[in-house]
């Protein structure tokens, strides 16, 4: 377990947590602990319920939806800076996607529950880590679309 | 050259056609004649520690023995330790205090009651002969020209005082650390404008005329013909002084290299040095910027409009009600530096500066005009991926053949050739451009050029359609015909010293490869590199072996995504933008080259103008319906540009509005 002033050193080195004020990120600090994973180490499986949200300090987390008959895919890697398990602060709680280290994994981590609770509570650490989420999920929306446009496919060529 | 003597029939004094030469004794008889013709002589002479012109009437006037040293930011006077007249460099003088005066009324007005008049001030100059103009200084007369009566407009107090000067001029045979006149093509050669030359040996001058009014006063001099060694002898001297000079600023392309640089970080640090004195304007023999002052008397009715010298430098020349549009130093320095060598061509058919050095010797904190420009606009280095070679088979209608002595599978749909025998027009393309490639009974079509061999070129090739599908299914051994190579190329020369990053999708790879051999060929002209790669799953992924190579060995910061993955791989998933869109780079030093599907190039232009870097330094190459490759068949038009002709390489800034619209 890291101190906090290191801690607080950490998530100011992530684009997620980075700039937010001293008061907030001590709070974050906090609630966080530090969490490792191997490579080849699943952290989660989709459907599963939230436990955790996490940021990717060093490594490379693959996230991966699996289709019947045609195995598993993956649709993103989450790199350094940003965030896995958004879903621990959306209902209904479930991972949208299973989740593996491909590379040595550190990562901070947040309960759940306890970031809630703590987001219920506290209004300034509310208005703070809301944006930064909704940055996260709207930046993984956009690339999703770019993604569904298939843009380096081959050319269809059509008749007329 | 020796110019052969002709002896008048009537047996008197000999004309001589070519250059004679004039002892330093007779010098005097010069100058005597051009009083006698009723004008008043300007020339060099020594006062307050330097080398002034001024009013002179006799040879001992003159700064018999005195040469200069001059640096930047420092001018002293020398002994020589010989006779010679005109042993110096130039001073802080120019002719244009002559021609166009520091200060000068300009019109009368009067004010009686409700009545305003308005009298124009007709100047009479006095009949002057400029003696000792050195051929940069000629130059200059000949920008001031151009700029004061080469244009619809004329200035007429210019025109009939410059109208009155009979020119001396005056070869040089020394050179001073801050002259650059070989780089600005103006001397040190005396080749045009002058009336008589004069060129300074050992025991006198060779003198030649370049008008009849030169040949008219150069008859009535006490000549003998100028011997073959005498004119060698010259020659050689002021070859010397050109191979002294060197070629301090290599021009070629300075107008296009400094205008694509407005907004390089160098400007700021010579403004931090930049006192705005203006030093270098006044000192400038072409710089005509000037400011009008009005006088009244003390009854209020009489007023004149005077005009004087200004410069840009000034803080209030760029002065409106709202305030000044070039309020800091930097922006007035390259206001200066973008005149004198950019934006005066546009304007007046000629380069501002004529390489005196003068603004170099007279700055008092010494900075160094071609310093300045060789940070700012570095050189266009004369290797294959900065000049445009001619194409062979440039028209539709004919082609060379290639042969194939290589093919590579590098996806399932894409294949490189390596062609060779092509003609030496191709291996000396540049980065950027394409081929028009054509097999019979096929369309022809442009393919990027994917790398250059000394020997022939290849092409990568993606099946998408029945002629590409053919060309991939080509053998070893097998002809294609090729036209080119076309288009423009990717502004390398703009990268070198800066950070350069590479971002592209797909095939998009093939016309930046050329770029990364230039770069892994000279690796330290660069800054940072980053290449951010990306395909639509690892098994398209091209060019496998280099992009290891590039990344582990060649000092290029390679990054790799995929769109769609299996488990097996453990590289990056997702959009090529989320390789950088976080990132806290500094982009205000950093160029970027962009290829891949246009809806890529908008997206990935969008993330790197918010790390800062400009529209004028992000480029893209287009890709468009192509079926001559030289803008003569029409079908690649995108706004005012032909793709083909102007590009296939656009900045940013050079599309504007056009880029990503709908249906251009």
């Amino acid at each position: 377990m890291q101190d906090q002033a290191s801690l607080v050193a950490v998530l100011n080195s992530t684009w997620f947590a980075s700039g937010l004020e001293p008061g907030i990120q001590t709070r974050l600090a906090e609630l966080s602990r530090t969490f490792t994973a191997e490579p080849g180490q699943e952290l989660f499986r989709e459907g599963d319920e939230s436990e955790v949200l996490g940021i990717v300090i060093k490594g490379r987390v693959a996230l991966r939806i699996h289709v019947p008959e045609r195995g598993d895919f993956t649709i993103l890697t989450v790199e350094p800076g940003d965030v896995y398990l958004w879903s621990a602060l959306v209902p209904p709680y479930r991972a949208t996607s299973t989740a593996v280290a491909i590379e040595a994994l550190e990562a901070i981590t947040f309960e759940g529950p306890a970031l809630r609770a703590a987001l219920r509570e506290d209004a300034a650490l509310a208005q703070a880590l809301y944006p930064r989420v909704l940055v996260a999920v709207a930046r993984r929306l956009n690339a999703t679309r770019v993604q569904l446009l298939d843009l380096f496919a081959a050319e269809q060529v059509r008749t007329w | 050259m020796v110019i052969p003597v002709s002896r008048s029939s009537r047996g008197s004094r000999p004309t001589i056609e070519g250059p004679g030469f004039l002892a330093r004794a007779d010098l005097q008889v010069l100058f005597d004649l051009l009083r006698e013709d009723g004008r008043q002589l300007i020339g060099p002479t020594v006062a307050d520690g330097a080398i002034i012109y001024d009013d002179i009437t006799s040879v001992d006037q003159l700064p018999r023995g005195w040469g200069d040293e001059q640096s930047p930011g420092r001018y002293r006077l020398r002994r020589r330790g010989d006779e010679r007249l005109f042993g110096y460099v130039v001073g802080p003088t120019a002719w244009k205090k002559w021609t166009f005066p520091a200060l000068i009324p300009l019109t009368h007005s009067t004010h009686d009651g409700h009545k305003v008049s308005f009298e124009p001030e007709q100047a009479t100059p006095p009949k002057l002969a400029f003696l000792g103009a050195r051929a940069c200084e000629l130059a200059a007369l000949g920008v001031q020209d151009r700029v004061l009566i080469g244009t619809e407009f004329i200035d007429p107090d210019y025109m009939v005082r410059r109208a009155n000067v009979f020119v001396v001029a005056v070869q040089c045979t020394t050179s001073a650390s801050t002259c650059f006149c070989t780089s600005m093509g103006t001397g040190p050669e005396v080749t045009d404008g002058f009336d008589l030359s004069l060129t300074e040996l050992d025991a006198g001058f060779l003198v030649d005329s370049g008008t009849p009014a030169g040949r008219a006063v150069l008859e009535r001099l006490p000549l003998r013909p100028a011997s073959a060694a005498e004119q060698y002898g010259v020659a050689a001297t002021v070859a010397a002084v050109r191979a002294r000079i060197g070629d301090p600023v290599p021009t070629d392309g300075i107008h296009d290299r400094l205008l694509a640089q407005l907004d390089h970080p160098r400007w700021a640090q010579v403004a931090e040095r930049c006192i705005t004195c203006g030093n270098c304007t006044l000192a400038c023999p072409t710089c005509f910027c000037t400011t009008l002052t009005q006088t009244t008397d003390l009854t209020g009715k009489n007023a004149v409009a005077s005009r004087s010298w200004d410069s840009c430098f000034s803080p209030g020349f760029a002065k409106v009600a709202g305030g000044s549009f070039r309020a800091r130093p930097r922006d007035r320095y390259r206001q200066w530096l973008t005149h004198k060598f950019a934006t005066w061509w546009d304007q007046f058919g000629t380069s501002g500066c004529v390489g005196c050095g003068r603004c170099i010797t007279w700055c008092p904190v010494g900075i160094d005009v071609r310093d300045e420009l060789n940070a700012i606009a570095p050189p266009v280095p004369l290797s294959p991926e900065s000049r445009l070679v001619e194409p062979v088979a440039a028209t539709p209608n004919e082609f060379v053949t290639a042969r194939v002595v290589n093919t590579k599978a590098e996806t399932a749909d894409t294949t490189t050739l390596t062609l060779t025998g092509v003609d030496p027009a191709f291996s000396h393309g540049s980065t950027g451009q394409f081929a028009m490639v054509a097999l019979p009974g096929f369309p022809p079509l442009p393919i990027s050029i994917s790398r250059f061999l000394t020997d022939g070129i290849e092409l990568t090739i993606r099946g998408a359609g029945p002629a590409t599908r053919a060309m991939c299914a080509l053998q070893v051994g097998d002809q294609v015909g090729l036209r080119g190579p076309l288009g423009n190329n990717w502004p390398l020369d703009r990268a070198v010293g800066r950070d350069l990053v590479i971002v592209t999708g797909g095939i998009g790879l093939a016309p930046l490869r050329p770029v990364l051999h230039a770069i892994v060929a000279d690796r330290r002209r660069f800054g940072d590199v980053k290449l951010f790669y990306g395909a639509r799953t690892p098994a398209d992924l091209i060019y496998r072996d280099e992009l290891e190579r590039w990344g582990k060995r060649d000092g290029i910061d390679v990054s790799l995504t995929v769109d769609r993955a299996g488990p097996d791989w453990s590289g990056r998933v997702g959009i090529v933008t989320h390789l950088f869109d976080q990132a806290a780079w500094d982009g205000s030093n950093m160029i970027a080259f962009v290829c891949g599907p246009e809806r890529m190039m908008q997206a990935t232009s969008t993330t790197l103008a918010g790390r800062g870097v400009s529209a004028s330094r992000i480029h893209v190459t287009l890709e468009r319906h192509m079926e001559c490759g030289i803008g003569l068949c029409g079908h690649c038009q995108m706004g005012k540009y032909f793709v083909c002709r102007d590009g296939p390489v656009f900045s940013i800034a050079q599309l504007g509005d056009t880029f990503g619209r709908e249906g251009i």
